[in-house]
C-alpha cells in the first residue's frame, strides 16, 4: 500500500503539480469513456517528460505497485480504468510535437499529442497522418498506439500500426527502449508491431514516430440516402467488386441519423433508412474516373438523394455528421451503450438482420452506425437505465459482439478488449492462443503490473460466468499466471 | 507482488454509464440534492446528459493549459454528480475546480451530445457563493472587483486615476509591483490607457437615424465598455445611424449584471436584468443591441435567470428576444446596405469573444460583417476556439491562468501576421493588450465599419 | 546429420514438433537459406513446403488464408484470377519463395513505399510454438484489434520463435494498368529526384534507383496510369517506358536485389535523408559497392560487399550509428559473417520473449544471434 513517505518519492520526482492525491482528484481519474467500470486509484502522476515517466515506472517497479497508463481518457472498453492501489500515469502533459520532418514525411510526438493535431502541423507542408478515429480531436497519439485505432479512412489507409514506424516505450522496470526504425524496413522480429494494440499491457509509450502522407490531390465524397439498408449493403459490395477502394465507406440508419442531425445538423437526411457516405482521393483523373462509376452504381441500386459536397467546408460538415454519431445519440436516448464488432463485410447484410431480430426480442431499439467498408459494425443498444433495462440492454450488447465472432469476424474493430470485453475472449480465442498472448504479455512485464486485469479474462473479473472459461494448462503447471 | 485485485468493488458488467453505488457518506450528505441546497441545484437531467466521451477537453483552456482530469468541462461535471449525490462537500477541492472554470463555454460548442455546461455552471456558482465561506482576503478582493466594475461614476473616478497613475507613475514602481500579491498586480497592469476627455464622453440619448428609417434601436452602452472603450460606443453609434437606425441610448440604464452572473452572484443579477429590463421598456425600442460579447450573452439569458417570478418571466421573455450582438444588427443590414464602404486595405485577424462564439454561437455574423469592407483579408487564428484568459473578472481572480492564456493567445496572434486585431469584447482587448502592447492595432470590428463608412483611416492605424 | 519432415498439415506439423527430440529448423524453398544469422545445425528440419494451398479465399471480403509453405507466385496467380492480388513483391518470389517464408525474412519489394511489406498485410496468423502448441491470432478481418498483434513478433524471426503455419492476407484490388518512367541519374541525385516525384500528386507506388536511373511506377485505370506517368515526365523529365522496356527494367532491378555470387548482400534501411550519406561512408569503407540498388524514400537500400567478416561488422555498424537498421541477406558458402548491427536496447526483451515462447531454444538456433546467443554447453 501507498504510504506518505512514498507519495514523497513521488512528489520529488515529478516537476510541480505532478501528483495528485487529494481524494477529488483522484475520483476524476476512476473511469474513461467508458464509465460503468470505476476504480479510484491510489494515486495519479502527471509526469511533463520521457525521463519523468521512466522515473515513475521505476517508483512503481520499487514497490511492486501496478499502474494504468492514460491518455485522454476516451476509451470506450475501459482500458484506462485504474488498478485498486495502483497509479495512473496520466500523459496528458507530455503534449509536443517534437518535429515535423517534412523530409523524410514523419513527425516525432509525444503520447500526449491529440491526433487532430499532427494533421494540423503537418497541413501547411501539404501532408496529414493518416489514421483518424472518430474522435481524433481528442484522442492522443499515444492511446492511438495502444488500441492501434483505425477511423473512417482505414480501408484504404491502414490502422495505427500501419503509420507508426518507431516508438519509444518505458518497460515495466522502468528501462526505456527503442521498438521500430527509422523505416518500415527491420532488422529482426517486429516487436513495434506487438506492441501496438497491447492496450497498455506492455509498457508505456513516451515518443512515436510517425509517417506523414502527401494530402490526395482530389477528394470527392457523396453522401447517399438508400432506400433500405439492404440496398445500401449491396451498393458497398458493388464498390468493391468494382475494384475500386474508396478511401471511407460509412453507413448510418435512420435513427443514428435522426440523433447525429440533431446534434450536427449536417444535412443528413433523418427519415431515409440508410445512407452511406462514400469518399475516393488521390490523382484527380483517376478520382472523377472512379466517382462517376461509383454514383452509377448508388442510382443502380435506388439511392433516394446524392449529395456531393463541392466545398471542403460542407465536406467537413457530412463527416461531423457521421463522427458525432455516438455522442449524439445521447440525445435520442437516456442511455445507450456503444458496440464495437466486425464481420466480415460479405456478412454485413446477414449480421444487421440477426441485430435488428435481437433488438426486437429484447424489446430495446439499436442504431447502426459503421464503417461498412471493412466489416466494423458500431450497433448503438438504446436503453433507460431508470426503466431497468440495463441487464437487458447489456446482454443484448455482448450477445451482439459475439455474434460477430460466430459470423466470422472479432470482438473488436477498434474500441479494444479492455475491461468491458475480456470476458468474451474467450469466444474468440482458444485458451492456446490466449495463453501464448499472456507469455508474451510476462516477457515483457514479468509481474503484470502494467494495466493489469485488462484484455485478458480473469477469474475476478469473469467469475459470474462460469463455463465461458476453465484454467490453462500452463497455468496450472504455473508456467503463466493469471490475476 | 505479482497479483492484484484488478476491478472496482463490484465487477458488475454495467457497460455505459452504470451507475456505481454511492458510499455512505453522512458527514456531507445533504438534502435530496446531496451537498447541494434546493435552490436550483444543477439539473439531475443536464448532468446525465454527459456521457464522458472527453470531446471538450482539448477546447477547455485549463485543461489546456494543465492536463488535469478536474479542470476539464467533463472533470467539472463529474465534480457536479459527486456533490450532487452528496459524495463530495462543496468546500475545497470542489470550489478550486469550480472557481477556475473560466466559463468561457467552448466546451458547449464541442460537445456533441449537447450537455448544457452553462446552465450547468449557471446553477452551481450561486451554490458555492451560498455555502462556501471565502477567504478574507478573497472575499475582500472579489467585493472591491463587484464594487467597481459595474458601476460607470466609480470606473470613471478609478480611470482618472489610472489615467493619471499611468502618466505619473515612477520606474522605481516596477519593483514595488513585482512585491503586489499577483490579483492586485492583475487587476493594475489590466487598467488600459484612456484618455480622461473619453471617459467622461456621453453617448446621446437619441441620435436620429440617416436616410429612410429601418426601426428603432435601443444601445446598452455597457460599463467598462463606455468608461474605457467610449469611442466602440460612438462608432456604435454612427454606424447604427448611417445604416438607418434611430438609435436610442437611455441615460438611466445601468450594469447588465454579466460579471456578476458569470460570478455565481445571482441575487445582484437578477436585481440588475429587472433595472434593465425596465429602463428598455421605456425607450419603446424594436431591438435592444450591444457591443459587448458578454453583455449580450447574459442579457439573452434573461428569460431563464427571472423564468421562476411570475411577475418578470414574461417580460425578461420579451426583452431577451430584441437582443442582438451589434454584428448580427449590422449583419441583417448587408443585403440592403445603405452606406457605402471605402476600401480598408488591411490584413485583419479576428478573434472570436468567447460569449459571442461559444456562448452566443456567433461565428460567421462578425466575419461577414468584415469581410462586407473593400480590401480586408479576414485570416483565421489557430486555437481559436481557446479563451484569451479575460473571461469576464477571471483574469483578476486566476491571474497566473490568465497570464499564460493570454500569452500564448498573443503568440497565436503574432503568427498570422495580420495588421490589426478585432475582437467584440472589452475584457478580450484589455486582456489582449495586455501581452501585445504596441505590437499591433486592436480595436472592436464596428470601428473598422465605422472607418470604412467614413472614409478615414480606423483608430490607431495611422 | 538432420532429419527433414514435410507435414501436410496443421496437425502434422505440431505432431513433428511435439514428437522430433532436439532441436528445429523450418526450411520452404530455400530461398533465403543464407540469410540473417548462420543456422546452428538441427536435428531435424521441417520443411514446410508440403504445408500449402490457400484454405479459404472470398473475393468479396478481399481476405484470403494461405498455408505457409504455398509459393508465393502460385498464391498471386490463384487471386489474381479473381483481379485482386497480395499487393507486395518481393524480388525472390520469382525464385519460388513460400509465403511463410518471405514472412518470416520479412522481405518485400519496390511497392513496399506504397503498401508497406508483408507485416501490414497480414491479418492473422495461425502458428505452432515448440512445445507444440498451436495458436492463432488475429482473424479474418482486416479490422480487428481483439488480443495481441502476436503474428508481427514473427515477421523478421527468421524461423525463430515459432513456426508460422498459416497467415490470412488482406488482398487489394489488381491495377488495371501500370506504367513506368525512367529517369537517368546518379546515386548522388537520386534523393532530390525522387522527392519531387513524391511531390507530385500522381502518386507513385514505387520509386527505385538502380543502374543510373530512377524508376517510378504508378498504378491506376487503363487510361489514368499512361496519362499520370506523362505528368510524372513533365514535372521531372525521363521516358515513360514501354511496357516491354519497363518490364525489363524491374526484372533487372529484382536481379540486383536476389543476386547470387560470392559477395556479402545487405539490406539496410535509415532515415530517407541519410541514406545518400550512409552508402557513401558503406562505398568508402568497404572498398566498393555492388549491386545497389535504393528506395530513396523509404530509405531503404540493398547493396553487395566483399564477404569480409570486419568488412561488414564495419557496414553494420556504420548503418546503426545513422540510427538506421541492417540485416544480412546473403552470406556466401562458408563465411563466417556477422548477420547483425550492434544489439538495440530491445534486444532485452526480444531475448524474453524468445525464452517466454521457445525456452529451450529448438527453432532457427543461431538465426537471429548475436541478438538471441546460442545457448552454451546445453542442447536441447
Amino acid at each position: 500500500m501507498l504510504d506518505a513517505a512514498m507519495v514523497r518519492e513521488f512528489t520529488d520526482l515529478l516537476s510541480e503539480n505532478g501528483v495528485i492525491t487529494d481524494e477529488v482528484g483522484l475520483r476524476s481519474y476512476e473511469c474513461d469513456g467508458l464509465t460503468g467500470f470505476r476504480q479510484v486509484p491510489a494515486l495519479v502522476v502527471l509526469p511533463r517528460d520521457a525521463q519523468e515517466v521512466a522515473g515513475a515506472v521505476r517508483l512503481c517497479a520499487k514497490y511492486g505497485m501496478p499502474f494504468v497508463a492514460r491518455g485522454a481518457g476516451t476509451g470506450l472498453s475501459g482500458g484506462a480504468m485504474p488498478v485498486a492501489d495502483g497509479v495512473v500515469i496520466s500523459l496528458q502533459k507530455l503534449r509536443r510535437i517534437l518535429e515535423i520532418d517534412v523530409e523524410n514525411r514523419r513527425a516525432v510526438l509525444e503520447p500526449g499529442v491529440y491526433n487532430l493535431e499532427i494533421s494540423k502541423a503537418a497541413a501547411p507542408y501539404g501532408l496529414y497522418y493518416a489514421p483518424d478515429p472518430s474522435s481524433q480531436q481528442v484522442c492522443t497519439i499515444g492511446g492511438n498506439v495502444a488500441e492501434n485505432s483505425g477511423g473512417a479512412h482505414c480501408l484504404k489507409y491502414g490502422f495505427t500500426t500501419n503509420h507508426v514506424l518507431e516508438m519509444e516505450v518505458v518497460l515495466a522496470d522502468g528501462s526505456v527502449v527503442t521498438l521500430g526504425g527509422p523505416t518500415g524496413e527491420q532488422a529482426g522480429p517486429d516487436l513495434r508491431g506487438l506492441f501496438i494494440g497491447s492496450e497498455g499491457t506492455l509498457g508505456v509509450c513516451t515518443k512515436v514516430t510517425v509517417r506523414l502522407l502527401q494530402t490526395p490531390e482530389t477528394v470527392r465524397t457523396v453522401l447517399a440516402d438508400f432506400p433500405s439498408i439492404e440496398a445500401a449493403g449491396d451498393t458497398v459490395g458493388d464498390i468493391v467488386d468494382a475494384a475500386i477502394v474508396p478511401a471511407a465507406v460509412e453507413m448510418m440508419d435512420s435513427l443514428a441519423m435522426e440523433a447525429s442531425e440533431a446534434a450536427t445538423g449536417a444535412g443528413l437526411t433523418v427519415d431515409s433508412p440508410a445512407a452511406l457516405i462514400i469518399e475516393l482521393d488521390g490523382p484527380g483523373d483517376e478520382v472523377e474516373a472512379e466517382f462517376e462509376h461509383l454514383t452509377a452504381i448508388c442510382e443502380r441500386h435506388g439511392a433516394t438523394r446524392l449529395h456531393v459536397p463541392t466545398e471542403a467546408e460542407e465536406r467537413q460538415k457530412v463527416w461531423k455528421g457521421r463522427k458525432a454519431a455516438f455522442a449524439a445519440v445521447g440525445r435520442i436516448s437516456p442511455d445507450y451503450i456503444v458496440q464495437d464488432g466486425v464481420v466480415p463485410r460479405t456478412r454485413l447484410a446477414e449480421v444487421l438482420t440477426r441485430i435488428a431480430e435481437m433488438g426486437r426480442d429484447a424489446d430495446l431499439r439499436v442504431a447502426n452506425v459503421f464503417h461498412a467498408g471493412d466489416g466494423n459494425l458500431h450497433p448503438l443498444v438504446l436503453y433507460s437505465e431508470a426503466a431497468g433495462e440495463h441487464d437487458a440492454a447489456e446482454k443484448l450488447s455482448t450477445d451482439i459482439a459475439e455474434l460477430c465472432v460466430e459470423l466470422g469476424g472479432s470482438l473488436s474493430g477498434e474500441h479494444g478488449i479492455g475491461t468491458d470485453k475480456a470476458c468474451s475472449m474467450p469466444a474468440m480465442f482458444s485458451e492456446d492462443d490466449l495463453g501464448v498472448m499472456h507469455r508474451v504479455r510476462l516477457a515483457f512485464d514479468p509481474d503484470s503490473r502494467c494495466n493489469p486485469g485488462k484484455l485478458f479474462p480473469t477469474p475476478r473479473l469473469c467469475g459470474e460466468r462460469p463455463g465461458k472459461y476453465a484454467p490453462h494448462p500452463l497455468e496450472e503447471a504455473g508456467v503463466i499466471e493469471r490475476l | 507482488m505479482t497479483s492484484h485485485p484488478t476491478t472496482g468493488p463490484s465487477p458488475d458488467f454495467s457497460s455505459e454509464r452504470g451507475e456505481k453505488p454511492a458510499p455512505e457518506r453522512a458527514d456531507v450528505l445533504g438534502g435530496d440534492f446531496g451537498s447541494f441546497d434546493d435552490h436550483r441545484p444543477p439539473a439531475q437531467e443536464l448532468l446525465d446528459d454527459c456521457v464522458h466521451c472527453g470531446f471538450c477537453l482539448p477546447t477547455c483552456p485549463t485543461y489546456a493549459l494543465w492536463g488535469e482530469e478536474m479542470d476539464s468541462p467533463r472533470g467539472r461535471i463529474y465534480l457536479m454528480e459527486m456533490a450532487e449525490k452528496g459524495e463530495i462537500p462543496l468546500e475545497g477541492a470542489f470550489t478550486t475546480h469550480i472557481d477556475r472554470c473560466l466559463g468561457c463555454m467552448a466546451c458547449v460548442t464541442a460537445c456533441p451530445s449537447g450537455v448544457q455546461y452553462d446552465r450547468l455552471l449557471e446553477a452551481t456558482r450561486p451554490q458555492i457563493e451560498r455555502h462556501v465561506p471565502r477567504s478574507r482576503a478573497d472575499r475582500l478582493f472579489r467585493e472591491a472587483i463587484f464594487a467597481l466594475f459595474p458601476y460607470k461614476r466609480r470606473l470613471r473616478a478609478a480611470s482618472i486615476g489610472g489615467a493619471l497613475y499611468q502618466k505619473l507613475r515612477p520606474k522605481s514602481m516596477d519593483k514595488v509591483m513585482a512585491k503586489l500579491p499577483s490579483r492586485l498586480a492583475a487587476m493594475e497592469s489590466l487598467l488600459p490607457p484612456v484618455r480622461v476627455r473619453e471617459a467622461f464622453a456621453r453617448i446621446p440619448a437619441r441620435t436620429p437615424a440617416i436616410g429612410p428609417r429601418r426601426g428603432r434601436v435601443g444601445l446598452l452602452t455597457g460599463c467598462v465598455q463606455d468608461v474605457f472603450f467610449h469611442p466602440v460606443n460612438e462608432a456604435t453609434v454612427r454606424v447604427l445611424a448611417a445604416e438607418g437606425w434611430d438609435v436610442i441610448a437611455p441615460r438611466e440604464q445601468t450594469c447588465c449584471g454579466a460579471l456578476g452572473l458569470h460570478a455565481g452572484r445571482e441575487p445582484e443579477a437578477v436585481e440588475r436584468a429587472k433595472k434593465l429590463i425596465a429602463t428598455f421598456e421605456r425607450a419603446e425600442v424594436d431591438t435592444i443591441a450591444t457591443n459587448v460579447a458578454g453583455c449580450g450573452s447574459s442579457m439573452k439569458e434573461y428569460g431563464e435567470l427571472l423564468a421562476d417570478d411570475p411577475a418578470w418571466a414574461e417580460r425578461a421573455q420579451a426583452f431577451a428576444a430584441k437582443v442582438r450582438d451589434i454584428s448580427e444588427v449590422v449583419d441583417e443590414t448587408l443585403a440592403d446596405p445603405r452606406a457605402r464602404r471605402h476600401p480598408i486595405e488591411a490584413t485583419v485577424v479576428y478573434h472570436d469573444a468567447c460569449h459571442l462564439g461559444h456562448a452566443q454561437k456567433i461565428r460567421s455574423e462578425p466575419r461577414r460583417v468584415l469581410r462586407a469592407i473593400p480590401g480586408v483579408e479576414l485570416v483565421e487564428l489557430p486555437e481559436a476556439e481557446l479563451c484569451c484568459g479575460s473571461a469576464g473578472i477571471y483574469n483578476m481572480l486566476q491571474p497566473e491562468a490568465a497570464g499564460d492564456l493570454g500569452r500564448r493567445k498573443a503568440g497565436n496572434i503574432r503568427g498570422t501576421g495580420a495588421d490589426v486585431l478585432v475582437t467584440a469584447n472589452p475584457g478580450c482587448l484589455l486582456q489582449i493588450r495586455k501581452y501585445l502592447e504596441g505590437e499591433l492595432p486592436m480595436l472592436h470590428p464596428i470601428q473598422l465599419v465605422d472607418a470604412s463608412i467614413r472614409g478615414v483611416r480606423p483608430p490607431e492605424m495611422g | 546429420m538432420s532429419t527433414t519432415v514435410t507435414p501436410t498439415t496443421v496437425d502434422d506439423l505440431r505432431d513433428a514438433v511435439l514428437d522430433r527430440p532436439g532441436t528445429l529448423r523450418v526450411a520452404g524453398a530455400g530461398t533465403a537459406a543464407d540469410w540473417a544469422g548462420t543456422p546452428a545445425p538441427a536435428d531435424t528440419v521441417l520443411d514446410l513446403t508440403g504445408l500449402r494451398g490457400i484454405v479459404t479465399h472470398n473475393p468479396g471480403d478481399m481476405t484470403v488464408e494461405v498455408r505457409a509453405g504455398t509459393p508465393f507466385a502460385s498464391l498471386q496467380e490463384e487471386v489474381g484470377e479473381h483481379h485482386q492480388r497480395v499487393a507486395v513483391d518481393p524480388a525472390r518470389a520469382a525464385a519460388g519463395a513460400t509465403l511463410g517464408g518471405l514472412f518470416a525474412t520479412a522481405d518485400s519489394g519496390p511497392r513496399a513505399l506504397q503498401y508497406g511489406s508483408l507485416r501490414d498485410l497480414v491479418i492473422g496468423a495461425t502458428i505452432v510454438l515448440a512445445d507444440g502448441t498451436v495458436a492463432r491470432s488475429g482473424g479474418h478481418v482486416i479490422k480487428n484489434v481483439a488480443g495481441y498483434d502476436l503474428t508481427k513478433v514473427l515477421h523478421g524471426a527468421h524461423g525463430t520463435l515459432g513456426v508460422i503455419a498459416g497467415l490470412v492476407l488482406r488482398l487489394h484490388p489488381s491495377p488495371q494498368a501500370t506504367a513506368t518512367v525512367a529517369v537517368p541519374c546518379d546515386r548522388a541525385a537520386s534523393g532530390d529526384l525522387a522527392r519531387r516525384i513524391a511531390d507530385s500528386p500522381a502518386e507513385a507506388v514505387a520509386v527505385q534507383w538502380h543502374a543510373d536511373r530512377l524508376l517510378a511506377m504508378v498504378e491506376g485505370s487503363e487510361s489514368g496510369a499512361d496519362a499520370r506517368a506523362r505528368r510524372l515526365t513533365d514535372a521531372v523529365g525521363g521516358e515513360l517506358l514501354s511496357p516491354d522496356d519497363a518490364g525489363a527494367a524491374w526484372e533487372a532491378h529484382a536481379a540486383a536485389v536476389d543476386r547470387r555470387g560470392d559477395r556479402a548482400v545487405l539490406r539496410l534501411g535509415v532515415i530517407p535523408s541519410a541514406l545518400t550519406g550512409v552508402l557513401d561512408g558503406l562505398e568508402a569503407d568497404s572498398g566498393g559497392l555492388a549491386d545497389v540498388t535504393t528506395s530513396p524514400r523509404t530509405g531503404v537500400a540493398t547493396v553487395s560487399l566483399p564477404a569480409d567478416a570486419d568488412v561488414v561488422a564495419a557496414a553494420h555498424r556504420r548503418v546503426a550509428e545513422a540510427g538506421g537498421t541492417s540485416t544480412l541477406r546473403q552470406r556466401p558458402a562458408g563465411a563466417e559473417l556477422p548477420a547483425f548491427g550492434p544489439a538495440p536496447a530491445s534486444a532485452v526483451v526480444l531475448r524474453a520473449v524468445a525464452a517466454s515462447l521457445d525456452p529451450d531454444q529448438r527453432l532457427g538456433r543461431g538465426r537471429l544471434s548475436p541478438w538471441i546467443p546460442e545457448p552454451t554447453g546445453v542442447t536441447a
